[in-house]
C-alpha cells in the first residue's frame, strides 16, 4: 500500500516526537501501545494500529530500557512493525520481524548521537565559564531535536522504500562491522572520564582506601544477580554508615579539642 | 572543566525559592536527557533543568553562577522520574551558599542508588502492571487501552516529581543548620561518601570486556582469566588511568575521549572488543 503526503508527514512528525520521548519529555508517548493507536489513526486503520500497539508491548515489557545499554531500539521498531502491518496487511509477528533491521539503525542511531555529543560537552564547559545559560539551554533542545530528526529520517525511508530498505540500510552498517562495535566500545569507556573527572576533584589521598571499598563491595554485589537492582542503594547505606561515622568522630574530636579555643562557639549535635 | 573554587564570592544565602521556580524546574527534569552522551551523561540536562533556580540564587551575570555552573556540569546520572530528590536537595545548598565541595558530594551521594529504587517503581513495577491491563484493551480494539496507559504513568509520574522536588527542598533546608554548624567535618563526610560512590560506580557501571572470541586453544576466553585476577579489572584500570593522565600530565576531557575513540576503534579492528 502506498501512503500519501500527508500521511508521511505526519509520521515524520510523530516519529519525530516519540524518538525524544524514549528519553524525554513524557516518557510514555513512545510506547507500542500508544504508539500504535496513534499511527493507526494517522494511516487510516485505528483497530490494526491498537492491536499491533498491543502486541507489541506485551512483547516489549521484559525489555525496558534499564542499565543504560542500547538494546534493537523497540521505538523505531514498534513504528515500523504498525506501518508493516497497516501498509502491507501482515500479522503482527511477520511485521515484527520486518521492522527489526530498523530497530538495529535505531540502536547505531541513539549510539553515535551520544558518541558525538561527548566532545560536545566542552563546548558546555565553555558556555559555563561565560555563564551563558541560554547555550546550556539551547544544546539541550539541539541534541534532542537531533534525535528526532535521525529516527524520522530513517522511518520515513522506510515508508517510502517499503521493508526491502531496512536490509539495504543495515548492510551499509555491516559492511564496516568495526566501526559500530569500535563506537560502542568507545561509548561505553567514556564514562570513565566522567568518573576521573569526578576522582580529581573529589579524592584526597587518605580516600583512596574508600575508593576501592566502593569499588570492591559494587564488584561483590554485582556478582549476585538477586542484588543487580538493588546493588547500589545497599552499596549507599554502607557507604552513608561510613561517613556518618567519620562525621561524628570528627565533630566530637573538635568538641573536645576546640572547647578551650573557641569555647561556647559550638553546641555539638 | 570544572573552575577551581571551594566557595562562592557571595556567601549570603540567596532568599527561598519560590514554589513557582521549584515547579517550572519540575517541569524542566522531563528533559534531563535531552543531551545525554557518553561521557557525562545527564550531566548538560541536569544543568538545564536547575538553571532557573541557579539564576534566582546566585543572579545574572555573577561569577558565583558561572562557578555553579561549572560544577554543575560533571558527571551525572540518575534515574529520569526521581532526579527531582536530588535537585530539591542540591538547590538548598545552594540557596545557602554552602561550600562546593559538599554541594558536589551531596549531588554524587545521591544520585547513585536512586536508580535502582526507579526502575524498580516504574520499569518492574508501574508499566508491566499498566500495560498489561492496557494491552489486552487495546488488543480487542478499545481505544481506552491506550489512553487508560497514559493516563495511569503520568498521574504517577507527575505526582512523584512533584512530591519529591517540594519534599527534597525542604528537607535540604531544615538540614542545613546542622550542616553549617560542623560544615568542615561535614563535607570530608560528605566528600567521602562521594568518593565511594565513584568507587561503586565504577564497577556498577562499568561494561567493558574482552571480545569474548579472544580465548586460549582450550577455550578459555582472557577475559575469564582476567576475571580470576579481578573482575571489573579494566574498568578500574581505565578510570585509573585517566584519573592519573588528568591529573598528572593534564589531559583534558576531549583529549580523553579522543583517545578512548581511538582505542575502541583500533580495538575493535584488531578484535579486542
Amino acid at each position: 500500500m502506498d501512503f500519501n503526503f500527508i500521511q508521511i508527514i505526519l509520521v515524520f512528525a510523530w516519529v519525530f516526537i516519540v524518538a525524544i520521548d524514549q528519553f524525554d519529555l513524557l516518557e510514555s508517548l513512545y510506547q507500542p501501545i500508544v504508539t500504535g493507536a496513534v499511527l493507526g489513526i494517522i494511516l487510516g486503520d485505528l483497530e490494526t494500529g491498537l492491536i499491533v500497539g498491543g502486541t507489541y508491548q506485551l512483547m516489549t515489557i521484559g525489555n525496558m530500557p534499564v542499565g543504560g545499554a542500547q538494546p534493537p531500539n523497540a521505538v523505531i521498531g514498534g513504528v515500523m512493525a504498525v506501518v508493516f502491518a497497516i501498509g502491507s496487511g501482515l500479522e503482527t509477528t511477520a511485521a515484527v520481524g520486518l521492522a527489526v533491521p530498523f530497530a538495529l539503525i535505531g540502536q547505531y542511531m541513539v549510539t553515535l548521537l551520544f558518541t558525538v555529543m561527548s566532545p560536545m560537552m566542552s563546548v558546555a564547559d565553555k558556555m559555563a565559564e561565560k555563564g551563558d545559560h541560554k547555550g546550556i539551554v539551547n544544546l539541550n533542545y539541539l541534541a534532542m531535536a537531533a534525535l528526532g530528526l535521525l529516527f524520522a529520517v530513517v522511518c520515513t525511508i522506510g515508508m517510502i522504500g517499503g521493508s526491502a530498505m531496512g536490509k539495504v540500510l543495515t548492510d551499509v552498517f555491516d559492511a564496516v562491522p568495526w566501526l559500530m562495535t569500535g563506537l560502542s566500545a568507545a561509548g561505553g569507556m567514556m564514562r570513565f572520564v566522567g568518573f576521573a573527572t569526578l576522582l580529581r576533584i573529589m579524592l584526597s589521598n587518605e580516600h583512596w582506601g574508600i575508593y576501592f571499598t566502593g569499588f570492591a563491595l559494587a564488584t561483590i554485589i554485582g556478582y549476585i544477580p538477586a542484588l543487580s537492582g538493588s546493588a547500589l542503594l545497599l552499596i549507599a547505606f554502607i557507604g552513608i554508615t561510613l561517613a556518618l561515622s567519620d562525621f561524628q568522630t570528627n565533630v566530637a574530636i573538635r568538641n573536645a579539642a576546640g572547647s578551650n579555643v573557641n569555647g561556647g562557639d559550638d553546641d555539638g549535635i | 572543566m570544572a573552575s577551581n573554587a571551594t566557595t562562592y564570592t557571595n556567601l549570603t544565602p540567596a532568599k527561598s525559592l519560590d514554589k513557582a521556580t521549584l515547579n517550572k524546574m519540575v517541569w524542566r527534569s522531563l528533559n534531563l536527557q535531552g543531551s545525554f552522551n557518553y561521557e557525562r551523561m545527564q550531566a548538560n540536562g541536569w544543568l538545564y533543568s536547575i538553571l532557573p533556580g541557579l539564576l534566582a540564587i546566585h543572579g545574572e551575570g555573577t561569577e558565583d553562577l558561572k562557578t555553579s555552573m561549572g560544577h554543575n556540569l560533571e558527571f551525572f546520572n540518575t534515574h529520569p522520574f526521581l532526579v527531582t530528590f536530588v535537585m530539591g536537595i542540591v538547590l538548598s545548598l545552594e540557596q545557602q551558599k554552602a561550600d562546593i565541595n559538599t554541594i558536589r558530594a551531596v549531588r554524587v551521594a545521591a544520585m547513585g542508588p536512586l536508580g535502582g529504587i526507579g526502575d524498580a517503581i516504574f520499569w518492574f513495577t508501574l508499566v508491566p502492571i499498566a500495560a498489561g491491563i492496557c494491552s489486552n484493551m487495546a488488543i480487542e480494539k478499545n481505544i481506552m487501552g491506550p489512553i487508560l496507559f497514559l493516563l495511569i504513568f503520568n498521574v504517577v509520574q507527575f505526582a512523584v516529581r512533584f512530591f519529591l522536588m517540594h519534599w527534597s527542598y525542604e528537607l535540604g533546608t531544615q538540614a542545613i543548620e546542622l550542616l553549617t554548624a560542623n560544615a568542615k567535618e561535614f563535607t570530608r563526610a560528605a566528600s567521602m561518601l562521594g568518593v565511594f560512590i565513584v568507587g561503586a560506580l565504577t564497577s556498577n557501571y562499568g561494561g567493558t570486556a574482552l571480545n569474548p572470541n579472544l580465548a586460549l586453544e582450550n577455550g578459555t576466553t582472557i577475559q575469564s582469566i582476567l576475571d580470576g585476577v579481578l573482575p571489573k579489572a579494566i574498568p578500574l584500570a581505565l578510570t585509573l588511568g585517566l584519573y592519573f593522565l588528568m591529573k598528572k600530565h593534564k589531559w583534558t576531557p576531549v583529549m580523553c575521549i579522543g583517545a578512548l575513540l581511538v582505542l575502541g576503534i583500533l580495538g575493535a579492528l584488531v578484535g579486542i572488543f
